[in-house]
């Protein structure tokens, strides 16, 4: 489409094993790496998830030029560049670290001609005891995950994809989440959720992540699946509770994120000690003890958190947009989550009340598109 | 309006390359091609005819017009230009004249200004296919491109007179 000089908007790309050299705001990232932007790259400060249902009647056919445009879509975007026809074009510029994640839900692969794609472990988590799961806030067939330095970015983004897929796809539910993931100084930190709590410290690196996240083979190569679960927090409650209670309850300080029984925040958990009164320092039912991978067979994931707010019929509610990746969710999450849906302390004070499961296919080379070899026989 | 970074770094090549080369036609750089789409017509009220846009840059140092287009998706192809009609409103007509694409510089193809009117579509544009537009040159040049379909958010046929029209309409009667 565009001629010549890709090089004036050449796009950098940060991998998990690439050591920041400067914060994680005012990149530029590219759809065309192995994998897609958004999943293995630091949190922007603002993130809006968006689902789609698929129209009555698209078929395979179609799935595939909607690809196609959101492709050419988000290869503009993410440059940086105006997207075909766009009458607000002027809004896009480089340099707010922009990503869109594509992803498809289970009824994607209803579609004829699809079963077959359907990735290993891609299966509906059951409902757990303690969630209160919300129509609104679950299922979908398509998953666009819009995330950049500021609002005015995504608002933006959003708004063209959503356009061009209005002859395909209209939209579902929208969650919008924001997390900080920089110090006052823009050096990345972990980041808290609104329980105050640091978040995300245990999450894989390295090649540990490579495995518990990545498709190898199949049209998949370069992705991975997704788990959304929308938690609302009883923030009112847990502000009763002592400082004291609530470190119990995770198995964390507050103050820095380390575990109990260490003193910095990358410590690993001694899962075994045991305080002056004989009782373990990081209890049965901690949160920390229960999600871990010793305690899981060796189960691993990479979370992303996305705190949220939102107002509905004089309600203002707090929570977590818990995001998980993981290479087979049969495997990997649905039997952690079975775990902690029946022993967490931390239950008493959350609630699930949306959830979803997504298949993000990989990067998409520069003369191709989104998913290809989902379409190919 | 500024040239595009993009463009802007095109021109200075085109401009490096003419100063030593004779200045011939045959020796010009050619017209190149960028950001083509094409309206889609889902759901449009009148499915025989769309729009082409696209931005057509000129590398060398003499104007060149763009001057017919063609393409195995329409019976006709025009291009059409934007006039102001008697009563101060602007409306699009064909422009037997084509588009002047001035040297070391750009002419945009947009909603609103210059456009390719393709009418007599022989089949649906659905948003996400694509069509191969032939466009040629005064310079005797022609190049191909294709172009991807698009939603297209103005109102449709909004700057074409009544007379336009019907003769567009042909064999819609």
């Amino acid at each position: 489409m565009a001629l010549g000089a890709a090089g004036l908007m050449m796009a950098t790309r940060e991998t998990s094993t690439t050591a920041p050299v400067v914060g994680p705001q005012h990149r530029t990232y590219s759809p065309h790496g192995l994998h897609q932007a958004g999943i293995d790259t630091p949190a922007p400060a603002v993130t809006a998830i968006v689902a789609y249902h698929l129209s009555a009647g698209i078929q395979v056919e179609a799935l595939a030029r909607l690809m196609r445009v959101w492709s050419s879509d988000i290869d503009a975007l993410m440059a940086g560049r105006g997207a075909l026809g766009d009458p607000a074009k002027e809004i896009s510029a480089p340099g707010m670290s922009l990503s869109v994640t594509v992803g498809f839900g289970p009824r994607v692969f209803t579609l004829p001609g699809l079963a077959a794609k359907r990735p290993e472990g891609f299966i509906d988590i059951p409902v757990m005891q303690h969630d209160k799961l919300l129509d609104r806030w679950s299922g979908g067939d398509l998953i666009l995950m819009i995330a950049a330095d500021d609002e005015t970015t995504v608002a933006h983004a959003e708004r063209v994809l959503t356009r061009d897929a209005a002859t395909f796809a209209s939209v579902r539910w929208r969650q919008a989440g924001f997390w900080r993931g920089v110090d006052g100084m823009g050096s990345p930190v972990t980041g808290r959720n609104l329980f105050g709590q640091v978040d995300g410290t245990a999450n894989p690196t390295g090649d540990t992540l490579a495995r518990a996240i990545w498709v190898d083979d199949t049209w998949m190569a370069g992705g991975t699946t997704m788990v959304l679960r929308r938690v609302e927090m009883n923030l009112d409650l847990w502000d009763t509770l002592t400082r004291e209670r609530q470190e119990k309850v995770v198995g964390r300080t507050l103050a820095g994120g380390a575990p109990l029984t260490g003193t910095a925040e990358h410590d690993g958990l001694d899962l075994a000690a045991k305080g002056a009164d004989g009782g373990l320092v990081i209890a049965e039912n901690a949160h920390s003890r229960l999600a871990h991978p010793d305690t899981n067979n060796g189960r691993r994931m990479l979370r992303h958190g996305l705190n949220y707010v939102h107002d509905e019929n004089g309600r203002h509610t707090s929570g977590l947009l818990f995001i998980a990746f993981v290479r087979s969710i049969a495997s990997q999450f649905t039997p952690v989550l079975q775990r902690l849906d029946g022993s967490d302390a931390l239950n008493e004070w959350t609630t699930t009340i949306g959830s979803s499961i997504w298949a993000m296919p990989g990067g998409f080379p520069q003369n191709g598109w989104l998913a290809q070899g989902l379409f190919d026989a | 309006m500024s040239i595009p970074r993009r463009t802007a770094l095109l021109v200075g090549l085109g401009a490096l390359a003419a100063c030593s080369s004779k200045p011939s036609s045959s020796s010009d750089p050619a017209i190149l091609i960028e950001d083509a789409w094409v309206r889609t017509t889902d759901g449009a009220t009148d499915t025989t005819m769309t729009s082409a846009f696209m931005t057509l840059v000129n590398p060398g140092d003499a104007n060149v017009s763009l001057t017919r287009a063609s393409t195995s998706a329409a019976g006709m192809a025009q291009i059409h230009e934007m006039v102001k009609g008697a009563d101060g409103k602007s409306v699009m007509q064909e422009t037997k004249a084509g588009i002047v694409i001035p040297a070391g510089s750009h002419a945009h193809l947009t909603p609103g200004s210059y456009h390719i009117m393709l009418m007599m579509l022989k089949e649906k544009l659905p948003v996400g296919a694509e069509v191969t537009l032939e466009l040629t040159f005064s310079n005797g040049t022609s190049k191909t491109v294709t172009a991807p379909v698009k939603v297209f958010t103005e109102e449709q046929d909004h700057y074409h007179s009544p007379s336009a029209s019907a003769s567009m309409s042909g064999s819609n009667g």
